[in-house]
């Protein structure tokens, strides 16, 4: 059974984070025609959430570093399923899809991008680069300049 | 035996696995002295090739010495040491007979995979996902080698390891490279990327007369290589002005090289930041396997009725391929898969006369256990690291 693709790693996890937080703020409202109502006030709020936490998370893009990265994912997880299931709790799921539906496909689009987030985040460096420095028996500056040409201009083999 | 194992995206780790044993009479059992992580390692690594199991054995670049031989294998004897190319040939087939050993029709079990991804089934490759056959790689202390009376090529001197353990590999695909330019003297050649392939396609275009060779790369520390020890007379660093096509046609009179190398592949990246982040958000949601940068760049720059040549590793699809400037300046794209059953012999000699000493590449020499810091650090370059030769 092949490895399910785990594209997302902790970079483009984070991106996807801030641009959906902002996404949500300011343009999902609009555009899922839902402009004023007590669901745009619930989606904006949960897309300044998701941004904030974003904000507060150890990973590339994090600026606090205080969350750790499966803590964060953990809180994606647990904040899709609160999102889509605020409608039905507060009663206004009633009142027509339009304040039900934008609920549950945000959660949808939230539970399928984890699927594809690479939950160990280990999308950068994660090496010790002083262990290779010390097990490296080359030295490798050297190797870009010393030594002269590797290679003469010769006739075809 | 210990080897270097596949763990899942971005993780390789070093596991004690079982002996490989001979499977079949045209099999060899090679102790490997010298292997290396080479920049398609990194497509595995990154996630970027399907059908990759965790436990799979990387490392198709790989050399040693022959501890066991099937009955069939009459041209190698126990104590031999070799190299061995990384497309598994049987020597028999059309393609082969045609030395067209990268598409060897037999090798490949499960060449229904490759057939549907690539229309043809292609070689078997050590190390290198399922699609080429699942078989496993040299980064480890032994090999199984099927057709080896086919694949491995003897070293019969004192060479070093590090002088002939990239005919396996990445000198004769940086030669090939080279070699579909149709360099007759005089021509100028530009090289996009810098690694190790790229070094050896620089190389083996100054090997043959190329007058002026242009190194495209983002690192300082590797385009300050291709000049000083591969060869390159001109270098651009497109992290610095990422207009690489306007800077080669100012290099080159307004015309454009006359061919155009690219070592690159699918993990291309753009110096326009915008074009880079569009690209690497479409492969990092299955919308393209391929990021086309180079490419793209490669034939836009190229002059018309020039050559383009890939060698760069590429896998499924690509948005945004240039079909109109390719057809209407009489492009030529060449491309493939190295066949290094091809050319490993007269390289071989070329190294033995003193045309190229390839050990100029290696920034780093580990022990095996050294792998996953060695397997991070190529692929973030750090520490100036162009070629990690791992030592099992």
């Amino acid at each position: 059974m092949p490895t399910p693709p785990r594209p997302l790693d902790a970079t483009l996890h984070g991106v996807v984070d801030y641009n959906m937080g902002a996404f949500l703020i300011a343009a999902f409202p609009k555009l899922a025609g839902i402009q004023g109502t007590r669901s745009a006030r619930q989606i904006r709020l949960a897309g300044a959430i998701h941004a904030g936490y974003s904000a507060l998370t150890n990973y590339p893009l994090g600026v606090v570093k205080a969350l750790p990265y499966k803590a964060h994912l953990g809180l994606d997880a647990a904040g899709a399923i609160a999102l889509a299931a605020t409608p039905f709790v507060t009663g206004q799921y009633r009142r027509g899809t339009r304040q039900w539906l934008p609920h549950v496909a945000l959660c949808v689009a939230e539970l399928s991008s984890l699927l594809i987030t690479d939950p160990t985040g280990r999308g950068d460096y994660h090496g010790n680069v002083e262990a290779v420095r010390q097990a490296n028996a080359i030295d490798p500056g050297s190797k870009l300049r010393n030594g002269g040409p590797a290679v003469r201009r010769s006739a075809a083999a | 035996m210990r080897a270097n194992v596949w763990s899942g995206r971005n993780g390789v780790q070093v596991e004690n696995v079982p002996d490989p044993t001979l499977l079949n009479d045209r099999d060899a059992i090679v102790k490997i002295s010298s292997t290396a992580i080479c920049g398609s390692d990194l497509h595995l690594y990154d996630g970027y090739v399907p059908t990759m199991k965790r436990g799979d054995i990387l490392g198709h670049e790989f050399m040693g010495e022959v501890v066991e031989t099937g009955r069939g294998v009459d041209n190698l004897a126990v104590g031999d040491r070799v190299v061995v190319p990384f497309p598994i040939a049987c020597g028999n087939c059309w393609s082969c007979k045609h030395e067209l050993y990268s598409v060897c029709e037999n090798s490949n079990p499960n060449a229904g995979i490759a057939e549907k991804m690539f229309g043809h089934p292609t070689a078997g490759i050590f190390g290198y996902s399922h699609i080429t056959g699942g078989y496993a790689g040299g980064q480890a202390e032994y090999a199984r080698v099927p057709y080896a009376d086919v694949g491995p090529f003897k070293i019969e001197d004192d060479l070093t390891d590090e002088q002939v353990l990239f005919l396996s590999d990445i000198f004769p695909t940086g030669y090939m490279g080279a070699e579909f330019c149709q360099i007759t003297g005089g021509e100028t050649i530009a090289v996009f990327g810098a690694g190790p392939v790229g070094q050896f396609a620089i190389a083996s275009a100054v090997m043959l007369g190329a007058e002026r060779v242009i190194a495209i790369d983002e690192y300082d520390y590797r385009l300050q290589m291709a000049t000083a020890r591969a060869g390159a007379t001109d270098a651009i660093n497109f992290s610095e002005n990422a207009d690489v096509v306007e800077q080669l046609k100012e290099l080159t009179g307004g015309r454009g090289p006359d061919a155009v190398i690219d070592a690159v592949g699918m993990e291309a990246v753009s110096g326009h930041g915008v074009v880079h982040a569009v690209d690497r958000v479409k492969q990092a949601a299955r919308i393209e396997s391929d990021r086309g940068a180079a490419l793209r760049d490669a034939i836009m720059a190229c002059r018309p009725g020039g050559i383009v040549s890939v060698i760069g590793v590429y896998g499924g699809l690509m948005d945004k391929f240039p079909t109109g400037a390719f057809m209407n300046k009489g492009l030529t794209l060449r491309s493939g898969q190295c066949h290094v059953q091809r050319y490993i012999k007269p390289l071989y000699e070329r190294i033995r006369k003193g045309d190229i000493d390839p050990s100029f590449v290696v920034t780093h020499r580990l022990e095996l256990g050294h792998a996953p810091d060695g397997y991070e650090t190529f692929k973030h370059k750090q520490d100036n690291c162009v070629k990690v030769v791992l030592k099992p």
